[in-house]
């Protein structure tokens, strides 16, 4: 059965995700070729893959920001539809971009976002996320004076501001310093009872993190790991595998 | 509706307090019509006669420049750091943000097409009688809604497509042509005191097209 074709029964819980026979194509260019799987509630995903791989263009799908050429996305077991914008209530989206206006402080920037996801005491709420990032002594100050890493997590504050169940993170790990990747380690601890897909290029961190990871190339899924039951050297081993490259090149791309 | 018309709101507002704090679109914008005026002053002052049609000609060519790259200025804010595409994720109609550029953007564009108005008066003597003003401003107005409507799709589209800002204005001129026709005709109607039907008629009629265009096309122009 593909997602949104027929109603979920009523004692059924309908995966967090579910991505049934998804292509998507730029002209004769295809990105991602008929890829089906769910993401269980609660679970962490990780999409691992050399670069254009289709890994972001597959989080974007997830996120709505770009439409399947075939196939659907379901989240929370509703089929993300152009003209219905109530699923993304439940989604919070961290990219390369910050998806703030350099001209506003970080607060005005968090306040004007919880005004358009509809949140209620939008001030108080800006507060609280500042603070789980880490960022309440510069929420006065404009994200244009931040650097890499405060922009993360700025961006990671407004990801989180309409407290979504399902957080999709595109390299979360890229450009941080250690202190920023504890930090945000520490907030996606916190996040134990939600959803996570991430992309990374770190097969050790996201080994770590993920309780499953799908290998992505060229478009396709080569591999589809329980990290719970296969150790971090197991699937390294099944990731040069999968993308079919020599050990050292591997370990020096993806480390 | 509530909700719709509050994102309508909240784009609007956000704009014009990123636009009260740098001042980035109406200084630069107003500084070229400014510029425009000038050379009209520059050039024709000495050889032509007519203060109502070197007013009206330095007033229609600095709306079409300035609202060109007016509207560049307020989509490029977007492009800035995904910006759109944090709107994009948002529960909320896109037609709601659609329409909430479009009146930041008249907003704008209205502004600096009254600031021209002014120095037209000052460089070059176009002096129109106060209910004729009255009357060009109402037309200023309206061409700038239609100006946006159909500026805010072209250039996000230009944007998320990756052309060069150059192509802008190739796609965009052709477009504006019936409202910069209309708005020249009407202005020099509204002097000579010819009836005003067809042109009028043809400026509404045009904005509401193109508006209601851009309303029912957005959902696709952001869309990879």
């Amino acid at each position: 059965m593909k997602s949104g074709d027929e109603p979920i029964g009523a004692d059924a819980v309908p995966p967090a995700i579910d991505v049934a026979d998804v292509t998507k194509s730029y002209g004769h260019f295809t990105a991602v070729e008929q890829l089906s799987f769910t993401v269980e509630r609660g679970s962490t995903l990780g999409l691992f893959g050399p670069n254009g791989a289709g890994k972001t263009t597959l989080l974007r799908m997830l996120a709505g920001l770009t439409r399947p050429t075939e196939g659907t996305v379901s989240v929370d077991g509703v089929a993300l539809a152009p003209d219905d914008h109530t699923t993304y209530r439940t989604v919070g989206v961290v990219t390369h971009e910050t998806m703030v206006y350099d001209e506003l402080t970080a607060r005005e920037n968090l306040r004007f976002h919880a005004g358009l996801h509809g949140v209620d005491d939008p001030a108080a709420r800006c507060e609280s996320v500042l603070e789980t990032v880490g960022l309440s002594h510069r929420g006065s100050d404009r994200p244009g004076e931040f650097s890499h890493g405060l922009r993360k997590r700025l961006s990671l504050a407004r990801a989180l501001l309409h407290d979504p169940q399902v957080l999709l993170l595109d390299e979360p790990y890229t450009g941080l310093d250690q202190r920023s990747v504890a930090d945000l380690e520490t907030v996606l601890d916190g996040f134990d009872d939600r959803t996570v897909v991430l992309t990374t290029h770190d097969l050790e961190r996201g080994v770590e993190r993920c309780s499953r990871a799908l290998v992505v190339d060229r478009g396709r899924i080569e591999a589809d790991v329980d990290l719970d039951e296969s150790g971090a050297a197991s699937f390294e081993s099944t990731y040069r595998q999968a993308i079919g490259v020599d050990e050292p090149e591997t370990s020096e791309a993806v480390r | 509706m509530s909700s719709f018309l509050g994102a309508i709101y909240r784009v609007l507002k956000k704009d014009l307090q990123i636009e009260r704090r740098t001042k980035q679109v109406t200084t630069t914008v107003a500084v070229f019509a400014l510029l425009v005026v000038l050379t009209f002053a520059f050039s024709f002052v000495q050889t032509l006669q007519s203060a109502a049609l070197l007013g009206r000609g330095a007033l229609w060519v600095a709306f079409v420049f300035a609202g060109t790259f007016g509207v560049t200025k307020t989509i490029e804010l977007e492009d800035r750091n995904g910006a759109l595409d944090g709107l994009l994720i948002a529960p909320i109609d896109r037609s709601a943000i659609y329409l909430g550029k479009v009146l930041s953007t008249t907003v704008f564009i209205f502004a600096v097409s009254l600031l021209t108005l002014g120095a037209t008066s000052v460089f070059l003597g176009y002096s129109p009688s106060m209910s004729t003003a009255a009357a060009i401003v109402g037309v200023l107005l309206v061409s700038a809604v239609g100006f946006s409507a159909i500026g805010v799709v072209v250039s996000i589209l230009t944007f998320r497509s990756g052309l060069d800002e150059l192509a802008l204005p190739v796609l965009l001129v052709p477009l504006v042509v019936p409202l910069l026709l209309a708005g020249v005709e009407l202005t020099a109607a509204l002097e000579s005191g010819a009836p005003l039907g067809g042109w009028l008629r043809l400026l509404t009629l045009y904005t509401g097209i193109v508006l209601l265009a851009g309303i029912a096309t957005f959902e696709y122009v952001v869309e990879e």
